[in-house]
């Protein structure tokens, strides 16, 4: 009797489907040339910071009397609220993959 | 997650109401404002706002039809006051003889502010701000339940 080998795997060596040829992941804003999630992470870091320094210095402006709406200063305390929950939650998402995958049974 | 759209749009109308309170209470704070004799002095004031025209709003409207698309395009921009405009209301003469503004006859004038008018304009104002302020808490707390999706 003749059993063909179980082969779900890729054999070690062989080369991995690229994730640079996954159609239009170039053409998705914030992610680099690569597409790789490290760089898209990256820049939402980036945009977090640049959100929480600029709500904290509305806020600074608005103690030290220097602004003439209160809403704007509201609203960007808010857009950085938010923002910095996205990459929070973005955050808690990869880890439980990760950890997941460490529980993993082999 | 683009919030910042509907933040700005929200903010634009807050600005505007504000502006519209400030101008009510100029309005109310020179009801008594003699005018002098030369026909100077305060005029009632009254704000005329109108759409802003910027186009940043297209990436959402994409592949979205109807008759109301190009004008959502258009005017993404939220709202903005075009002008001020001075009302040509009649002043109103008090018989004040012993008022150093009085006129030949003994009236001084007044400017021709309706208190009414004025304090409707104000309440239009406040709950015109408090919906904006309902529209962008509405958008915080959309983005807020999208990033609940699949948490424990």
């Amino acid at each position: 009797m003749d059993l063909a080998p179980v082969s779900f795997l890729p054999p070690v060596g062989a080369p991995l489907p690229a994730f640079d040829s996954a159609p239009a992941a170039g053409n998705v804003p914030g992610l680099g040339v690569a597409g790789d999630f490290a760089s898209w992470m990256r820049s939402q870091a980036a945009e977090t910071q640049r959100l929480l320094t600029e709500a904290d210095r509305q806020v600074v402006r608005l103690a030290s009397g220097d602004t003439d709406n209160l809403h704007q200063v509201m609203l960007s305390l808010e857009e950085a609220r938010l923002q910095f929950q996205l990459l929070t939650q973005v955050r808690n998402r990869v880890l439980e993959a990760y950890q997941d995958v460490l529980r993993m049974q082999v | 997650m683009d919030l910042t759209g509907s933040f700005a749009i929200s903010a634009s109308g807050m600005a505007v109401e504000r502006t519209r309170l400030d101008v009510v209470a100029l309005n109310l704070a020179n009801v008594n404002s003699a005018r002098p004799k030369d026909g100077s002095g305060y005029q009632p004031l009254q704000v005329i706002s109108g759409a802003r025209r910027a186009p940043d709003f297209g990436s959402i409207l994409d592949g979205v039809t109807g008759s109301g698309v190009a004008g959502a395009r258009a005017f993404a921009g939220g709202a903005q006051v075009h002008e001020l405009r001075a009302l040509a209301t009649p002043p109103r003469l008090v018989h004040e003889p012993a008022h150093p503004d009085a006129d030949a006859r003994g009236y001084v004038a007044y400017p021709g502010i309706d208190p009414v008018r004025e304090m409707v304009t104000m309440i239009g104002a406040l709950r015109a701000y408090e919906a904006n302020v309902a529209a962008a808490n509405a958008a915080r707390t959309m983005a807020q339940r999208a990033l609940e999706l699949g948490g424990n």
